[in-house]
């Protein structure tokens, strides 16, 4: 297996890819025992989907023309932007959990594949990509790929796809779900 | 709510609607147009759909191997080109249900941009290189 993998040039960017994968599922997991198994969790995200169900419905089925219905309407809002801040804020510990080992994780790949293109890029990307898929690199040949590039890649599709598969995705009916709530524009 | 009251993680919940009030998932479904869609379920098959799309693209790009930012260009087209096709031709929804094309034209997309991306460049440093 060994001398198969290195009869590739790029072998490395098989190497970031799996340690990418097992740190996904590290991360899920600390999540998971830290946040989605616990009954605080469970119960604020049913509110948050009854509550989102809800508004959804009084929304589609009656035309908010009575002002007993829109101030309904503003309740059920409030109350839903209240339990997607508190699952935010339930959700802090285990993140900073998760980022330490990210930043861990970060650490070690850096130490062993640092300075080294890790694999080739098939474009030329636009120079603020630049910077990341160049990073620490030699050499004028845009299309090496540093390590960070490729893990950032990795990072973002196989935790975004993992989490959605496990059924861990944040819920659509909270648009806010950030700590500092921004006004949407399709609500109002 | 029609739906159970407990414990709401993704599987029991979909256990819960197929014994409540949304007909049971099927993959006959999927090419319905006379179906009636829940907007978490039709976020779930479009974004899967978006997923697939990226990463058969990408193995292909990089098989092939296409090179040149005008190839990103081109899955960008062509996957929201399958995603539009798909919600407006197959299923006939009407997309102010859900939120406006913008809602159903994101599900999704920037994961699978970056995983066609990894797929695309795996496939093209390990085979050509």
């Amino acid at each position: 297996m060994a001398t198969l993998l290195s009869g590739f040039k790029y072998s490395d960017s098989l190497a970031v890819v799996g340690i990418s994968i097992c740190t996904a599922f590290l991360c899920e997991g600390i999540s998971w025992i830290l946040i989605y198994r616990t009954s605080s969790y469970k119960s604020l995200r049913s509110t948050i989907d009854k509550a989102s169900k809800k508004l959804e419905t009084m929304k589609t089925v009656d035309k908010p023309s009575k002002k007993s219905k829109t101030k309904k309407i503003d309740r059920v809002e409030t109350s839903l932007k209240e339990s997607s801040r508190d699952l935010s804020l339930s959700k802090l510990k285990s993140g900073a959990v998760v980022a330490l080992v990210l930043f861990v994780v970060f650490g070690l790949l850096n130490s062993l594949f640092e300075g080294k293109p890790v694999a080739k890029l098939p474009f030329v990307p636009v120079s603020i990509v630049q910077k990341m898929s160049h990073r620490g690199l030699q050499g004028g040949d845009m299309t090496d790929c540093s390590m960070a590039f490729l893990y950032f890649l990795c990072s973002i599709s196989i935790r975004t796809n993992l989490q959605k598969f496990l059924g861990f995705a944040p819920p659509r009916g909270a648009p806010n779900a950030g700590l500092f709530p921004m006004p949407d524009p399709k609500t109002n | 709510m029609k739906e159970g009251k407990s414990v709401k993680f993704k599987l029991q919940q979909q256990q819960q609607q197929q014994n409540g009030h949304v007909s049971p998932f099927k993959f006959a479904k999927l090419l319905d147009p006379e179906a009636s869609w829940d907007k978490d379920q039709l976020g779930d098959v479009l974004h899967w759909i978006r997923q697939v799309v990226g990463l058969l693209c990408g193995l292909l790009w990089g098989a092939v191997p296409f090179v040149g930012a005008i190839w990103i260009v081109v899955f960008l087209i062509l996957s929201s080109g399958i995603i539009y096709g798909y919600y407006a031709i197959i299923l006939k929804i009407d997309e102010e249900d859900f939120g406006g094309h913008g809602t159903l034209l994101q599900e999704g997309l920037f994961a699978s941009l970056t995983l066609f991306l990894l797929a695309w460049i795996l496939v093209y440093s390990l085979a050509h290189f």
